[in-house]
């Protein structure tokens, strides 16, 4: 329960903090939190289930292996965007604080709620703090980009709001476990406009290829620290919404319906993200569309629904977390020291910063999916899934590989090597260090024992009836 | 009936308290009245009323009754500057607004059509007084010239719907005119034009599309205080009398109008939404926004035996007051949009009440503006599916229009002057911000 309500307390605390202590305070609560979720992850075994009821009506919440692993995931990037940003100016306003640990406490219930209305409530509750953040502290010149971010994932919530009020009438049953084992596949066709609804908001959030134009605009303007909560654990929620509640409840003839057209789009994504990402001259701009790639993989290989295909899912989902903060940062920290964003400006950094440049190549490599890091064994396997479920798909997915090492050699290259455009550029500080060094060890030890997440997880994926 | 007699005592007690020259007095009596009608009513039926030879002919709802009362207690509190600017009037002003109270409360939920017409006028006459009481400003004449013109039409319509329904049933008992119009007379032209007279009429209290033009003038001459009363009040009793009007008696023609309120849902949230987007003044921009909640509000209409209304009018009227409170704050003379940039920085109790009422009016979780939409859609979504649908879509925009506003308040000013709040403005900004995060409690 202290798991859940912590950070809400914290968020709370921190418009009381003054202004000196604010980056201590937010350093402390999430680290407190991380180490709670570690010690209850220890104390856990993957088999059971952890209750919590508060006595509300229609938010319950309930823990099991696969909402461990996202909490563990929630409070480890949290903990990290505040460390990552310890130099920066943003920690150590309250209001950024306060509103980062109001968005951990509706993520954090967002990946252990019990109830189909209690997905949607904290789902929506996320968006009021990253809308203030984007606004605050965000470079929007006009609050048309900011708008249209918000206005797009709030008609998605809103389509997904139908489809919940639409299940519960349908079924008769709001808790996941009622769902799970009601019959979805009777209601025919309102079962496909009902998971419609869901797939609508999550395509929006993850994003996918149509539904993508926010995406851009949104992670270029937003301060560091906000695109990081955004990629790195905002659009998971999407991704976790598809694999724990739409695909295992709307198993059946819904999914079947969906499944290729979800897959097209993933797949569009994935070459078009990659392609753009190509093309792209501002470095955060490019670290977006390789997003916007990397997510089309996943969504497309869950959209199988294949029991070991899911499990993988997960790491990758992980990995993509572990890809985005560092490859964010990153771009924060050349935005921070040289006050550009754009490729052609950049040169040289390797031999005035040298820790910085192994640390971006490591990052690099981990994006890059180079064997003995996570992304390796997430994409080599979501591919393979995708390849057995039928050639062509494959094919296309492969592309990722191949079109993934273009742009991101080239936005490694490009600031790092050639001549020397900058005659001073200050060295990582230790707390970017500690980050990046945090990042590379989880990629590599996921590379080299996934099955230690996958196992764990495994207890919570539903087997699939068909 | 014991919450009507206290508040109609309070009133006059008030009203002579009021000549005495000391607003501090006739405040101070006219919130013991609404806490004494509010306490009656929650304690209705635990003990013996000395009128309960009466209490039939207020079958008004005892949460109806309280959220009556507390929504006036903040609107008064919201208000208690402006009364205050003019004391020689504070009497008049609060005595007016709990004698419109007492007809709000008859009006509410009726079981006989005379008596609601009685309520209605009860309700409607003190608040044309109210929206002219300001005699200086010509504005103002014309706002109440204009509301009552308009106000009397639609009694007038609701009149003649409910004589013609007398005419075709004999009765002006909602029970009998129901069982009346079962045996198949609802098919008579007499009763179908009534109650299309009486659903017309209904439109028009509560100001929603095709009846809606009265709206943007006469919140804008009124104050920002009699504002505070007249956008919730009203609006609250209106809707809850055209749903138990319409649940008890019309039940059997259902399908007969119910085309027509999603139609008039759509066209209203639509037409609400879309012109509060342009607004330069604040009260019209308020008006649009409570043309497209009374378009929400008629969603109850789509289930009439489970209308689940009351989360939402309480979260509408909650968010409706903090804004207006905030508007009369730094707003009350001019009514400019463009005063608000930035005021969220002037007092943080300003900003905060400001974004809790806008996103709770955008409908975001875990406000109470979503537990509000949340169940009414969620018990018109198995009637009206294809409306919820649009509404919806109009909520992105009234959200659109919400988040504008709200932009423009957090906005951060180059030079940040502090403003400071009475202690009636703290109750009231303090009051609605709690109820409107402590709505998860109640759904």
């Amino acid at each position: 329960m202290a798991l859940i309500l912590l950070p809400l307390v914290f968020s709370l605390l921190a418009w009381f903090i003054p202004s000196a202590f604010t980056r201590l305070f937010g350093l402390l609560a999430t680290g407190l939190t991380l180490v709670w979720s570690i010690v209850a992850v220890c104390y856990f075994q993957p088999e059971e289930q952890i209750l919590i009821d508060f006595g509300l009506r229609f938010v319950r919440f309930s823990i099991d292996s696969l909402g461990f692993t996202m909490i563990l995931l929630t409070n480890a990037v949290l903990f990290l965007v505040f460390l990552s940003n310890f130099t920066g100016k943003l920690v150590n306003d309250n209001k950024f604080a306060a509103l980062a640990l109001l968005m951990q406490f509706g993520l954090l219930g967002v990946f252990t709620t019990n109830t189909i209305l209690g997905f949607y409530i904290f789902w929506e509750l996320t968006l009021l703090p990253i809308f203030l953040i984007l606004y605050w502290f965000g470079s929007f010149e006009k609050p048309r980009a900011l708008l249209q971010f918000f206005l797009y994932t709030l008609l998605g919530s809103l389509a997904m709001l139908l489809a919940v009020i639409g299940l519960m009438h349908a079924t008769n049953q709001q808790t996941y476990e009622a769902l799970l084992v009601a019959d979805i596949n009777a209601l025919g066709n309102t079962s496909i406009w009902l998971m419609g609804g869901f797939l609508f908001a999550f395509a929006v959030k993850i994003p996918l290829f149509p539904f993508h134009t926010w995406q851009a605009e949104t992670y270029t303007k937003a301060p560091v620290a906000g695109t990081m909560l955004l990629s790195a654990i905002m659009l998971k929620m999407a991704l976790f919404g598809l694999l724990k509640w739409v695909l295992p409840i709307f198993d059946g003839v819904a999914t079947d319906f969906w499944r290729w057209p979800i897959i097209t789009l993933g797949l569009i994504g994935v070459v078009y993200g990659a392609v753009i990402a190509i093309r792209q001259s501002d470095i955060k701009t490019l670290f977006a569309y390789a997003s916007l790639s990397h997510l089309g993989l996943i969504a497309a290989a869950l959209m199988l629904n294949d029991y070991d295909t899911n499990q993988i899912a997960v790491v990758q989902i992980v990995n993509h977390s572990i890809v985005s903060i560092g490859l964010f940062l990153a771009a924060g920290i050349i935005e921070q020291r040289l006050g550009t964003r754009e490729l052609s400006e950049l040169g040289g950094l390797a031999k005035i910063a040298p820790r910085f440049g192994f640390w971006f190549a490591v990052l690099t490599f981990v994006s890059l999916s180079v064997p003995f890091t996570a992304g390796f064994i997430g994409e080599f396997f979501l591919i393979k899934a995708l390849f057995s479920a039928n050639a062509l798909t494959g094919f296309i997915a492969s592309t990722t590989l191949v079109l993934g090492a273009v742009y991101m050699l080239r936005a490694y290259q490009a600031p790092m090597f050639g001549p020397s455009k900058f005659s001073s550029f200050q060295d990582l500080h230790w707390s970017e260090i500690t980050v990046f060094a945090i990042l590379s060890i989880a990629a590599i030890y996921l590379g080299l024992a996934p099955q230690c997440l996958t196992d764990f997880v495994a207890h919570s994926l539903t087997q699939p009836t068909h | 009936m014991d919450s009507i007699i206290i508040l109609f005592i309070a009133g006059l007690v008030g009203l002579f308290a009021g000549m005495s020259k000391k607003p501090v007095a006739s405040i101070l009596i006219a919130s013991f009245g609404l806490i004494g009608a509010g306490l009656a009513a929650y304690f209705r039926g635990s003990y013996t009323s000395p009128f309960s030879s009466y209490a039939a002919y207020v079958p008004t709802q005892s949460m109806v009754i309280i959220l009556l009362c507390a929504v006036t207690l903040l609107a008064i509190l919201g208000g208690y500057k402006r009364y205050k600017s003019d004391d020689e009037h504070t009497g008049d002003y609060l005595g007016l607004i709990l004698f419109s109270l007492c007809g709000a409360i008859l009006m509410a939920q009726p079981n006989d059509l005379m008596l609601f017409f009685i309520g209605l006028e009860i309700l409607s006459i003190p608040i044309y007084v109210l929206v002219g009481i300001d005699k200086g400003s010509s504005t103002s004449a014309e706002a109440a010239v204009k509301y009552f013109f308009t106000g009397s039409f639609a009694s007038a319509i609701i009149l003649f719907g409910i004589a013609l329904l007398y005419g075709a049933t004999g009765s002006f008992q909602l029970i009998e005119i129901q069982s009346n119009l079962a045996i198949g007379i609802w098919q008579s032209p007499m009763a179908m034009i009534g109650s299309l007279f009486l659903l017309a009429g209904f439109t028009f209290k509560i100001g929603a599309v095709p009846f809606h033009f009265w709206g943007p003038d006469v919140y804008d001459g009124a104050s920002n205080a009699v504002l505070m009363y007249m956008a919730t009040v009203v609006k609250i009793a209106g809707v809850y009398a055209l749903v138990n009007v319409f649940g008890q008696v019309f039940r059997d023609s259902y399908f007969f109008w119910i085309d027509l309120v999603s139609l008039l849902i759509v066209i209203s949230m639509f037409y609400g939404y879309i012109t509060a987007w342009k607004q330069t003044s604040f009260r019209r921009l308020i008006a649009y926004s409570s043309i497209a909640n009374a378009g929400l509000m008629l969603f109850a209409l789509a289930d009439i035996h489970n209308s689940n209304l009351f989360l939402f009018v309480a979260a509408y009227a909650l968010a409706t007051i903090a804004l207006v409170a905030i508007n009369s704050v730094i707003n009350d003379d001019s009514d400019a949009l463009a005063n608000w940039e930035g005021i969220a920085w002037k007092n943080p109790l300003l900003g905060i009440a400001l974004v809790l009422a806008l996103f709770s009016l955008s409908g975001i979780p875990p406000l109470a503006g979503f537990f509000g939409k949340f169940s009414l859609l969620w018990s018109a979504v198995p009637h009206v599916p294809y409306t919820a649908m649009l509404a919806l879509i109009a909520s992105v925009v009234g959200a659109f229009v919400y988040l504008r506003l709200m932009l423009l308040a957090l906005k951060k000013p180059s030079v940040t002057v502090r403003v400071k709040l009475s202690l009636e403005q703290i109750i009231v900004l303090v009051l609605t911000s709690v109820a409107s995060i402590g709505a998860i409690y109640f759904i």
